[in-house]
């Protein structure tokens, strides 16, 4: 009997030890904060130059969900769990759905912060937002569109921005993921053109679960942006955001990677763990308090600060003629189209200079209207009624989390006296039963075995004490079986003695408990199932709090969702109507001024090394490519080569940046092609490895070349002519 | 109030001020017959109306040299250092402060956009004219047009279009005046042009500027026009330069449709940005205000009723399973 009771109470133990409960922590800054050198802790400077007629950074994030697109997006975020497994029995649960779509709320309001730190940091008018509208795509799957035209501009990089929490509210108090008060798992890309970035398609950073689904995304804009080239058209293709493809469960491709940390040229995605970081409490407090509500911005120091820093050494890194002239000579073929292939390589010809300089002048003047329509966005979602209420929203998820932590840490202490007094008793027991028949308890103070019945409500007196008399009864009774089977045992004398020993009006204090075997263990181990039972007791109040909380929410959740909708609708149709106008004008302007070209681009036949056929758009002569342009070849086995600078006779033929896409990945070669071959000295751009020069003969490899050695690049400034 | 063109404004005051400069200098108006006079003055009405309407590409296309009869032929023995020196000479004997006060007193209009816009022209006509090309006006301009001619004269002279054609070097003369003014009395046009933009902040308009930079690019092109017609393109020394000139009129005209271009864009971007501006404000103001300020408040309000209720009910179970277990129910 004893044996066995010891086992019981070690096996109780342990599992009290499994009843800890967690606090929803989350580190104290963000990656990019750890990550940040001294000089980057600083407001990170811009060496780089805004494009022309383009801008530095969009921000995109995921704004609206589609009506009819709702459930299909909340599957698709149930089955694709980030950071943990889901049960399939909680996918109808209100709940969860109010987890999801608070998700989208919460990406629209800290999204800002992000814009307004680079809004900060860099020239007036080079950031836009480009919220996107998540919707079903023709094909019935999940995609995104940006609502607004923040993305038809020529842009150093776009920053995909989503807040992310695990679904599964059970769960939010453990480490998943989660975005919800004072915590946040941002999750983010940054991509720039796939032309300035060829081994990655384009990415270059990416938060660690979204990589594969960022960098297949990259891979399905490059081959949608070679179709459209291929049809001698200049429409460059927004892709949809990366966790939507990663919800959609779009294909993905590896490619090489880097940690944050690693200061390396390697051409490869930097990697940033997927977070939950921890808002400074008294700041999310405070975000009431002052004249400006928002001035407030909890998420800046731990994140936004810190990433945005990030996103301008990048554009440092990478803002030169690659990254903007794709998109580019798009948005310049719609003014016009004779130009817009010309404006890859360029030309030193007065008339190209005069209609560059008007086109790129037009598009200065569509960036500035965008941008404000972007400040109006931000000031709409931010600091009007919305904000506060986002605001509002963050104090009272904040207030539930202490609450559910302040529980946490009660069951906690409760589990931690449970197990001390579970192994107190082991300790002291030695044998016999325990006379576990005394009420009261740590909470009551008293040892009378009816307590419970005294504090549980009764509709009348009556009913109380009859509770009472069945209560006493029933103790007397098992007081007496008890004390019978330990007169047998010989651990007492007379059945009286045992009763008088143990009986609850006897015990006082630490009891005048008669044998001392049974009655230390008697008081440990009624304080152990007292706190064992509050465990359960605190973590079931816990979990309803947050279920009362999800609950509630959704007329407030589907008021702020329904203002969100209709501030960006109505931003973009206002907005829309007057740029169409806009562009109008100034096309009319512009054909007005314009004289003609001397040299102008067309469609005709590109052949690359001759052994396939592809679209020149560009200089022709004779029906193929001569001059400059970009060429187009899809082959048959699936690779492709996209040929920027000259040709002659529809073979690439002078300086050129050519771009080879196999399967098992792309890289690029810049200089000097012969008769469509690589001839000199090569720049070398290929996943894994730091751009390197290399000399080519006949499009062979034949080795290294000086590292000081000059390359025949077409992006060297105005070329020999058009 | 900035649309008209500088050279319209500055030459609607010739009529007012034709007796006035006679009377001022009457030994040079005495050169010109009075049927020329009449001639003068129909044409130079009618160069109003010409310029404020010609097109300066048209200008350029007119550049089709009607060579006239040079006036000094080029010589084998004329070299560079001759060429610099030549005008060097001439405008060294000249007082400087003098002439300064005296052309800008002569100005017949005291008007202050008036005064403006000739400021403003002359320094612009004057900021390509390097010294080989000033010595080629002074060489090839009429040695009869001094500091002292009247400004009113001057600005007669370079409107006459039939000066323009029989006589070109009177017009190369007469802009080689104005050149000279500017390059000489620089310090004095600034501060002039620096005090009237203070005086009023709307001569600064973009607009205005667009105006005054397509008359100087005009009155390039007749003084480029002028020096052909007197060959100076082929003169040996100053032949390169003269010809530079021409040339360097494509990519200022350019320059000068692009300000113009700008000026518009400015214009249509300004208006374009400041109604997106404020409708998008509007918009948000009656859209925030849609927002149902109670939604949240009631929801919390039902959390903490039901997290009430829960804690009881949680604290109840916890009571009776303590009670079981004490009781012996395990």
């Amino acid at each position: 009997m004893t044996s066995r009771l010891f086992k019981v109470l070690l096996l109780g133990t342990t599992l009290l030890a499994t009843a800890c409960a967690s606090t929803a922590s989350g580190s104290k800054q963000s990656a990019f904060v750890k990550s940040s050198n001294k000089s980057s802790v600083n407001k990170q400077k811009l060496t780089a130059e805004v494009p022309e007629g383009g801008i530095l950074a969009v921000v995109r994030y995921p704004a609206v969900v589609e009506e009819n697109a709702r459930d299909k997006f909340r599957e698709a975020y149930i089955n694709s769990p980030i950071g943990g497994t889901i049960k399939s029995q909680i996918k109808d649960k209100t709940q969860v759905h109010n987890v999801i779509d608070s998700t989208i709320v919460k990406s629209n309001y800290f999204a800002l912060s992000l814009y307004k730190e680079l809004v900060a940091r860099l020239p007036e008018h080079s950031v836009l937002l480009s919220p996107h509208e998540v919707k079903l795509g023709p094909d019935g799957k999940l995609t995104s569109e940006p609502i607004t035209q923040a993305e038809t501009l020529p842009s150093v990089v776009a920053v995909d921005f989503a807040t992310y929490s695990f679904p599964d509210p059970a769960k939010m108090m453990g480490k998943n993921p989660l975005t919800f008060g004072d915590l946040i798992s941002p999750i983010v890309t940054v991509k720039t053109d796939h032309r300035a970035a060829v081994p990655t398609h384009g990415v270059l950073l990416s938060s660690q679960p979204l990589t594969e689904a960022a960098v297949g995304n990259g891979y399905e804009t490059v081959q949608a942006d070679l179709a459209e080239l291929q049809s001698g058209r200049f429409k460059s293709t927004v892709p949809e955001l990366d966790f939507i493809s990663l919800l959609a469960n779009d294909p993905t491709k590896s490619t090489s990677t880097q940690s944050l940390s690693t200061s390396t040229e390697k051409n490869g995605v930097q990697v940033s763990p997927l977070e939950k970081i921890r808002m400074d409490g008294k700041t999310i407090l405070a975000l009431d308090k002052t004249k400006n509500q928002g001035e407030i911005d909890p998420l800046q120091p731990v994140f936004s600060e810190a990433f945005a820093n990030r996103v301008i050494d990048i554009i440092n890194d990478n803002a030169d003629d690659k990254a903007a002239m794709a998109k580019r000579a798009s948005a310049i073929a719609s003014y016009d189209p004779s130009l817009a292939a010309l404006t890859f390589v360029g030309s030193d010809s007065p008339e190209y200079q005069a209609r560059y300089n008007y086109v790129s002048r037009m598009l200065d003047a569509e960036r500035k209207y965008l941008s404000v329509q972007s400040l109006r966005l931000f000031d709409g979602v931010h600091n009007g009624e919305m904000g506060a209420q986002v605001r509002d929203m963050l104090k009272a998820e904040y207030g539930i989390l202490q609450k559910r932590r302040d529980l946490a840490r009660k069951q906690n202490q409760a589990t931690a006296l449970a197990i001390i007094g579970a192994a107190a008793t082991a300790a002291t027991m030695g044998g016999g039963s325990p006379l576990a028949l005394g009420g009261g308890g740590a909470d009551g103070g008293a040892n009378d075995p009816c307590g419970h019945v005294r504090r549980r409500p009764f509709s009348s007196p009556t009913q109380q004490r009859t509770a009472l008399r069945q209560c006493y009864a029933t103790y007397e009774r098992r007081l007496q079986d008890t004390c019978r089977g330990a007169v047998r045992d010989g651990r007492f004398r007379t059945v009286q003695e045992c009763v008088n020993q143990n009986h609850y009006r006897n015990q006082r204090g630490s009891g005048r408990i008669g044998t001392p075997g049974i009655g230390g263990g008697n008081i440990f181990l009624t304080g152990a199932i007292y706190a064992a039972t509050q465990i359960f007791a605190y973590k079931d109040q816990s979990a309803a709090v947050g279920e009362n909380y999800l609950s509630s929410i959704v007329p407030a959740l589907e008021q702020q969702t329904a203002i969100q909708v209709s501030l960006i609708d109505s931003n973009e149709t206002i907005t829309a109507i007057r740029f169409d106008d806009l562009k109008d004008k100034l096309k009319t302007i512009y054909l007005e001024k314009q004289r003609s070209l001397d040299v102008v681009a067309s469609n005709c036949a590109f052949n690359g090394d001759g052994s396939a056929s592809g679209t020149w758009m560009g200089v022709c002569d004779g029906g193929s490519a001569n001059g400059s342009g970009v060429g187009v070849i899809k082959k048959a086995d699936g690779t492709a080569i996209e040929y920027f600078g000259y040709a002659t006779n529809g073979i690439p033929n002078g300086a050129g940046y050519m771009i080879v896409h196999e399967p098992n990945g792309s890289y690029s070669l810049e200089g000097n092609f012969s008769a469509g071959k690589a001839e000199g000295i090569m720049r070398v751009s290929k996943a894994g490895e730091v751009d390197k020069l290399r000399t080519y003969s006949g499009g062979q490899d034949v080795g290294s070349a000086s590292s000081k050695s000059v390359i025949n690049s077409p992006f060297n400034g105005a070329g020999t002519g058009a | 109030m900035f649309r008209t063109s500088t050279l319209a404004i500055i030459i609607s005051f010739f009529g007012a001020s034709q007796v006035a400069a006679q009377d001022a200098s009457p030994a040079d108006a005495s050169a010109v017959t009075e049927t020329a006079k009449e001639i003068i003055v129909d044409q130079a009405t009618q160069a109003v109306t010409d310029m404020a309407t010609e097109k300066a590409t048209d200008a350029v296309a007119d550049a089709a040299p009607v060579i006239a009869e040079p006036v000094v032929s080029s010589t084998p023995a004329f070299t560079l250092q001759d060429a610099l020196a030549s005008g060097e000479r001439a405008r060294s004997a000249e007082p400087v402060q003098e002439k300064c006060i005296t052309v800008m007193n002569g100005f017949p209009n005291n008007g202050h956009e008036s005064r403006y816009q000739f400021f403003k022209l002359t320094k612009k006509l004057a900021d390509d004219i390097d010294p080989m090309m000033r010595s080629a006006i002074d060489f090839y301009g009429d040695s009869n047009v001094t500091y002292q001619t009247p400004v009113v004269e001057v600005i007669e002279n370079i409107a006459n279009p039939v000066y323009r054609q029989a006589a070109p070097e009177i017009t190369v003369g007469n802009m080689g005046y104005l050149i000279d003014f500017a390059l000489d009395c620089d310090s004095y046009l600034t501060g002039q042009i620096d005090s009237l933009e203070a005086f009023d902040n709307n001569l600064t308009q973009a607009d205005f500027e667009v105006v005054i930079g397509e008359d100087a690019l005009f009155m390039k092109q007749i003084l480029s026009d002028s020096l052909f017609r007197l060959g100076a393109q082929d003169h040996d020394v100053y032949g390169p330069y003269v010809q530079a000139y021409a040339d360097n009129l494509v990519r200022a005209r350019n320059n000068v449709e692009f300000a113009s271009f700008e000026a518009q864009l400015a214009n249509l971007e300004a208006v374009y940005m400041n109604d997106l501006d404020g409708r998008l404000a509007r918009s948000n103001d009656v859209i925030n205000n849609e927002m149902d300020r109670e939604a949240l408040a009631n929801a919390l309000e039902i959390t903490n009723d039901l997290n009430d209720q829960s804690k009881l009910q949680t604290r109840q179970k916890a009571m009776r399973t303590l009670s079981r277990i004490l009781n012996g129910g395990w």
